[in-house]
């Protein structure tokens, strides 16, 4: 699989990971990592921030997406 | 059980959301009697609430309770668990699903914001919400006796702490229903134990207005206090029980 938004720019580089979001396939330096925080509990129970966190790889697009960019 | 952190700010959680629980909900009912004052009661049995509207009267005064119950489980769920009633933390601490060093904290900080809402209620209505509304203090209805009104209160808290086991305890509930159903069953209950009980299912709801008319100089019902805890410490305990034996836990 090529990265996706190197081919829209003419150029041939091949992915390294998939977008979780989209499926886009990205290669290094268009894959963003990014952890999103795990919480547990909720009503009736306090809900807390748990220690472990979720990892993502995401696109460019997807990721400002997340952050609410 | 494991802890859960910050325990001062679930506490103040626990305060705000008994404060409106009681500021809007036992607000109803003082509203609906100061409406109803003077309006000739058809027979012994009613007391004001229900002379113009009947049971839509109750319904309206459950509705308000529900919907702010609802509220305050949407807003502070995450962060106290929006007990807001001493008889569901006590009931969750009998199942082993809430620490008991926090249940002490969390039945003071409701109790406060209980009296605190009946205060400020009697602050913003003035004294006929002490003398008319009674601060929409709580007591059994012409005809009840003490153990009926027990088994009364018992049967409704049984019913809110049932769903609350089902719709946000039981980890297959569907999520984000809890306040809704939650709000919507009491706003049930109330309907049809208002006029028996006054349908407090919740120790602190009757605790604010029984104080705060203590000290506005209103009725003193303090005799009629263990039915509004007796009951509804026994019917939730009772309801979080059967659950987990009904589910297998």
């Amino acid at each position: 699989m090529k990265c996706y938004i190197c081919a829209k720019e003419g150029k041939d580089t091949d992915a390294v990971a998939v977008c979780i979001v989209c499926g886009m396939g990205v290669c290094m330096d268009h894959a963003i990592r990014e952890d999103v925080d795990l919480w547990e509990g909720g009503y009736p129970f306090p809900a807390e921030e748990m220690r472990k966190v979720l990892p993502r790889i995401l696109c460019p697009e997807c990721s400002s997406a997340l952050r609410g960019d | 059980m494991a802890g859960f952190k910050n325990l001062p700010r679930r506490c103040l959680a626990e305060f705000i959301g008994t404060f409106f629980l009681v500021f809007i909900g036992a607000g109803a009912a003082v509203i609906t009697l100061m409406i109803e004052k003077g309006a000739v009661h058809p027979n012994s049995f009613n007391m004001g609430i229900g002379v113009l509207g009947g049971l839509g009267d109750w319904l309206a005064i459950g509705l308000a309770f529900g919907l702010a119950i609802s509220a305050v489980i949407y807003a502070l769920g995450n962060i106290s668990g929006a007990h807001i009633n001493p008889a569901v933390t006590l009931a969750l601490w009998a199942v082993k699903k809430f620490p008991g060093a926090d249940v002490i904290p969390y039945i003071v900080s409701q109790l406060a914001g209980a009296s605190f809402a009946s205060l400020l209620f009697a602050g913003v209505v003035g004294m006929g919400a002490v003398t008319v509304g009674g601060l929409g203090a709580t007591a059994p209805f012409p005809g009840v006796g003490y153990i009926q009104a027990v088994v009364a209160e018992a049967v409704g808290t049984f019913l809110l702490m049932l769903a609350i086991m089902g719709v946000a305890v039981d980890k297959r509930a569907t999520p984000g229903f809890a306040g809704l159903v939650i709000g919507l069953t009491v706003a049930g209950i109330i309907t049809t134990l208002g006029n028996i009980t006054g349908a407090s299912i919740n120790p602190a709801r009757t605790f604010g207005p029984y104080l705060g008319d203590l000290i506005l100089g209103g009725s003193n019902l303090w005799i009629y206090f263990p039915i509004y805890v007796v009951g509804p410490v026994a019917g939730a305990v009772l309801a979080a029980f059967a659950y987990m034996y009904m589910a297998g836990d």
